[in-house]
């Protein structure tokens, strides 16, 4: 291949490098997108003349007005994100250079388009994607831009040929190594002067069920589907808790029930508990969790009730309203560290629990006109027993009763709670929990609902909890004077036995996320937090520390890395044995041996212990006319092999010239 | 510190190519766009293209570096010929080939390429030049050059090699053959003895070399000795073209022109097969014949340098037989190709404003 073709080529490929870049980051229009694959594609195995070049531009320029015309009326006429057509309009010109002539000086253009849809990738928040991009992009760089000014300095001084060894490959392979190290510790290293980058177009997760400001129980006729998608994943910097798959990540509290849905009162007074209270009062140990949640379009950050202390690991500013949710402000995908109690205080301090402050009546106390049956029965289950904490046990245990189910009722009559409580006796988590607030609120007792999510998929690979959509779940909080809120659960199994919809790549999704996590955490939400973090390890660990210490780090280290390691390890080992098992067989053989490849997949009987000549009085009869080119292989073979002849370059390649004439007949035969 | 400078700079010197001020550019303005946004990506673009500059500056390093440079340049050259200089280059790193490097002399506008020089190997390259205007041209200095590997940068090292190229004025001018009083000149002064020729006084024997007359083979010294022997003559000294170069004038494009009638004249002496010297200021060249004497004249007249200050022409021998060849021309000379003050360098015919000068 002269150096023009593989200059040419290898400025296509970063082209699509680009390309795929920016499809893992924003997407692009399908109908773009694939012109553009489509005309890279062809421009890697077809150049046309410099007369049909030319003519060609002429279709190129009014295509690329239209296209500059229709950015414009996204910007001024539509107001729509402007991106995606200058984007087209890249991959238009990029298509259009790709196909020039291969006289044409257009490579420096291939370049500059290629990094401008990489640059236009780095304005959104790419997926892992952009990483496997970016790197084909710098070793394609690193390759093409060498043989490009090879190519240029050997037209200056009139040098036909410059001979490019296989040692280039190994040398470029080497170099991009470098460049991406030097990359990583700029990355790492760089101070970082600013917040993070909230990323443009970032998709908004579509609401779940029972995840907005306004919460409905009165959908009918259908069933709840889940939906695998991960909307948080949780690390446990110290270490993985007892019973995480059936922790609760609350989310927003609704005070506000009219029969049907719940909602959230405008100017509620202040009703949190007090933290004082938590944290004195709440035996329980504390729970750091480092939590990378994905953007939704309610702003709430999850954690587990109830919340210490929050810290924003990004750009995002934690907020905390008068129900003692807690909110944010900024925008991007929030990541933050919270510490929270774990368990509710013991039975015995909440049954001793004497009259104190209570939160808003009016509030928490708030019922909608109710058949008098609920109320009989709120009375029935709590008349009984004389403390808060029995009653609000007895109606918990009443409601474990029912059946979970993800079936919807069947008409609308059949969605109201009463129905729910009396004839169906099944329902899925809000049903459950807005019967315990109403039971509770009608008994006296200041309850509210409360969402969020239940458990999560345990990530082994990449030690972290990975809570999706499917975990959507509702529950229940009930005041406690001096306590605050407290979290119950009335549904059945903790709602944990409800449908789970599973990508059939669930097991490798698993791995995959594993991946997407470390990305979103190490590079997309990378921060002065993150940076100060490990300097600080560093410090730590090459400063004097107890021995303990220095190996219990050094353990971790080493359990954490294991795995990659190993895994480069075995690649590398794989890779050298087979270069090695491949070095074993000279040329010559390894064509001798190629040729009886193609002569058994020809119908051509062969057997181990056919030898050369055989073999070609076996082609002689089994295809006639393969005899020719394969005489010639079998006799360049026989003098190196037997006559210990070293062949020299010129009869080599006329050998795998005469190896490839005798396949493409036995090929035809066939 | 001129010196501390110069010879940092003789060292190494490093330079944007234009498509490296851009890249450059564009590496400020994404780190620009990484810390005023937080964009991770850009900073990872941004260390991407820092791992570029540095792999640059490093192979750019490797290709210049542990390079032992040889050159051959030809003793001279015309002007208007092409004068080849071979390079010989051996690259003594032991594993890292060089690649992509120009060597360039400092004052020749040509440049020589080497692709490629593997780890312990020499490889040859040649550089074409061209010169407009005759004269000794010094060589100080190769420079070993490289924008490898990828055009962004320009990275040059100096190594010392002293040498010169010789360029001769141009010797097809057209002249008018001169007429010295039946174009002989006495033999006087120092010039006791006459050139060797090929007729005239028996001077002596030497061996025969290809291309000489057989007839000059002296048959019986060549029988006794098994090998032909030649006899060689004295030439005729009044047959020696006395050439004498006025360089009482400024530098110019005249003074340029009358040194090409000069070597038109002694190169017309030469194909005519006659002897000829050179007198030119205070150098002489002694009468002779053939190629070797053409060369020492155009030597001389390559090295020669115009001066109104220069001594009033006082040559060996009578200058009523001696061709002078000057710009205002002067009586006394046998003959005289006056070259004129509107003599233009680029034209190749005469045209004297006294009339003596005939294409």
């Amino acid at each position: 291949m002269n150096l023009r073709l593989l200059h040419r080529r290898l400025a296509v490929l970063m082209a699509m490098a680009g390309l795929v870049a920016f499809a893992g980051g924003a997407g692009v229009e399908p109908f773009s997108a694939v012109l553009s694959a489509l005309g890279l594609t062809v421009a890697l195995v077809w150049h046309p003349s410099r007369e049909l070049s030319t003519r060609m531009e002429r279709v190129w320029l009014p295509l690329a007005t239209l296209l500059v015309a229709r950015a414009l009326l996204h910007v001024f006429v539509i107001r729509d994100d402007v991106v995606i057509p200058v984007v087209d309009r890249l991959l238009l010109l990029m298509a259009a250079e790709a196909l020039r002539s291969l006289d044409a000086p257009n490579d420096i253009r291939l370049y500059a388009l290629s990094f401008a849809l990489l640059l236009a990738a780095t304005a959104y928040r790419p997926g892992v994607l952009f990483l496997v991009a970016f790197v084909a992009y710098v070793g394609l760089a690193t390759l093409g831009l060498m043989v490009g000014h090879l190519r240029r300095k050997a037209e200056v001084h009139g040098i036909r040929e410059i001979p490019l060894g296989r040692s280039l490959l190994w040398t470029t392979g080497g170099l991009t190594g470098v460049i991406l190290l030097v990359a990583m510790v700029v990355f790492v290293t760089f101070p970082r002067v600013s917040r993070g980058w909230a990323g443009r177009g970032e998709t908004m997760a579509t609401s779940i069920a029972g995840f907005s400001d306004e919460v409905s129980i009165g959908e009918h006729g259908s069933r709840i589907y889940g939906n695998p998608q991960i909307v948080l994943r949780v690390e446990f910097p110290d270490g993985l808790p007892e019973g995480v798959l059936g922790l609760h990540w609350r989310g927003r509290s609704y005070d506000r029930f009219d029969g049907i849905r719940w909602s959230r009162t405008p100017r509620i007074p202040p009703s949190s508990g007090s933290s004082q209270w938590y944290r004195e009062r709440w035996g329980s140990s504390v729970l750091e969790q480092r939590v990378y949640a994905a953007p939704l379009d309610s702003r709430v950050l999850f954690a587990i009730h109830p919340v210490l202390d929050v810290e924003s690991e990004n750009g995002i500013q934690p907020l905390f309203d008068n129900v003692g949710d807690f909110l944010y402000w900024g925008s991007g995908a929030p990541a933050y560290t919270a510490w929270s109690r774990t368990e509710n205080p013991p039975a015995e301090e909440l049954r001793a629990v004497s009259d104190g402050y209570r939160p808003s009546a009016r509030h928490f106390l708030q019922l909608p006109d109710l058949p008098p049956r609920i109320q009989t029965l709120a009375d029935s289950l709590t008349g009984g027993h004389p403390t808060r904490y029995d009653k609000v046990v007895a109606v918990q245990q009443h409601l474990r009763s029912f059946q979970y189910t993800l079936e919807l009722p069947a008409t609308a009559r059949q969605t109201s709670l009463e129905y729910f409580l009396f004839e169906r006796r099944a329902g899925h988590c809000e049903y459950f929990s807005t019967a315990m607030v109403v039971l509770l609120r009608a008994a006296g007792i200041e309850a509210r609902n409360v969402n969020g999510f239940l458990g999560g998929e345990w990530n082994e690979f990449g030690g972290y909890l990975a809570v999706t959509q499917n975990q959507a779940h509702s529950w229940v909080e009930v005041w406690f004077p001096e306590y605050g809120w407290l979290t119950f659960d009335p549904t059945p199994g903790g709602g944990t036995g409800g449908e789970r919809v599973e990508s059939w790549f669930w097991p490798g999704r698993i791995f995959f996320d594993g991946i997407q996590h470390r990305w979103n955490k190490w590079v997309l939400d990378y921060s002065i937090e993150s940076q100060a973090g490990i300097f600080q390890r560093w410090f730590d660990m090459t400063n004097s520390q107890p021995v303990e210490q220095v190996s219990r780090v050094t353990e971790r280290a080493v359990s954490s890395w294991w795995g990659p390691v190993l895994l480069l390890l075995v690649v590398a080992g794989g890779f050298w044995w087979a270069r090695r098992h491949r070095r074993a067989l000279p040329l010559e053989s390894r064509m001798y041996l190629s040729l009886r490849e193609s002569c058994e997949r020809a119908g051509i009987p062969m057997a181990p212990g056919v030898t050369p000549l055989v073999l070609l009085t076996r082609i002689q009869e089994g295809c006639a006319a393969a005899v020719g080119p394969a005489e010639r292989v079998i006799d360049l073979y026989l003098r190196a092999r037997y006559g210990r002849r070293v062949l020299g370059e010129s009869e080599l390649r006329e050998m795998s010239q005469a190896l490839g004439a005798a396949r493409k007949i036995l090929r035809v035969k066939g | 510190m001129h010196e501390l400078w110069r010879a940092l700079r003789a060292w190494r010197r490093i330079s944007f190519t234009t498509g490296g001020a851009v890249f450059t550019a564009g590496v400020l303005a994404v780190g620009f766009a990484a810390m005023n946004t937080g964009n991770n990506l850009l900073y990872l673009l941004l260390g991407a293209m820092l791992g570029f500059i540095a792999v640059s500056g490093w192979l750019s390093e490797q290709a210049i570096r542990a390079l032992r440079v040889q050159r051959h340049v030809p003793r001279a050259v015309s002007v208007g010929q092409e004068l080849r200089i071979t390079y010989a280059v051996a690259n003594h790193k032991e594993r890292l080939p060089s690649l992509a490097v120009e060597l360039i002399e400092g004052r020749l506008p040509g440049s020589a390429f080497l692709p490629h020089v593997k780890a312990g190997d020499v490889a040859h390259a040649r550089s074409l030049n061209t010169f407009v205007r005759r004269g000794v041209y010094t060589l100080d200095t190769v420079t070993l050059s490289t924008s490898f590997p990828f055009g962004l940068f320009r990275k040059e090292r100096d190594v010392s090699l002293p040498g010169e190229v010789v360029v001769w004025p141009r010797t097809d001018r057209s002249v008018r053959p001169p007429s010295l009083g039946g174009g002989r000149v006495p033999r006087t002064g120092s010039q006791a003895r006459g050139a060797q020729g090929p007729r005239g006084e028996y001077r002596s024997l030497r061996e025969y070399r290809a291309g000489d007359d057989p007839r000059d083979i002296h048959w019986r010294s060549s029988a006794r000795l098994r090998e032909p022997v030649l006899r060689e003559y004295e030439r005729d000294g009044a047959e020696t073209r006395w050439i004498y170069l006025d360089l009482r004038t400024e530098a110019g494009d005249p003074a340029e022109v009358a040194v090409e009638v000069a070597a038109a004249v002694a190169a017309q002496a030469m194909a005519e097969g006659r002897s000829f010297g050179l007198v030119a200021g205070e150098a002489t060249v002694d009468p002779g014949e053939g190629a070797g004497q053409l060369e020492r004249v155009l030597d001389a007249l390559a090295r020669v340098d115009f001066t109104t200050n220069a001594p009033r022409p006082s040559p060996p021998v009578d200058p009523a037989s001696c061709l002078l060849v000057s710009v205002d021309g002067m009586a006394g000379f046998g003959d005289a190709v006056v070259v004129g003050r509107t003599a233009r360098f680029d034209e190749p015919v005469l045209n004297g404003d006294d009339g003596a000068v005939a294409a």
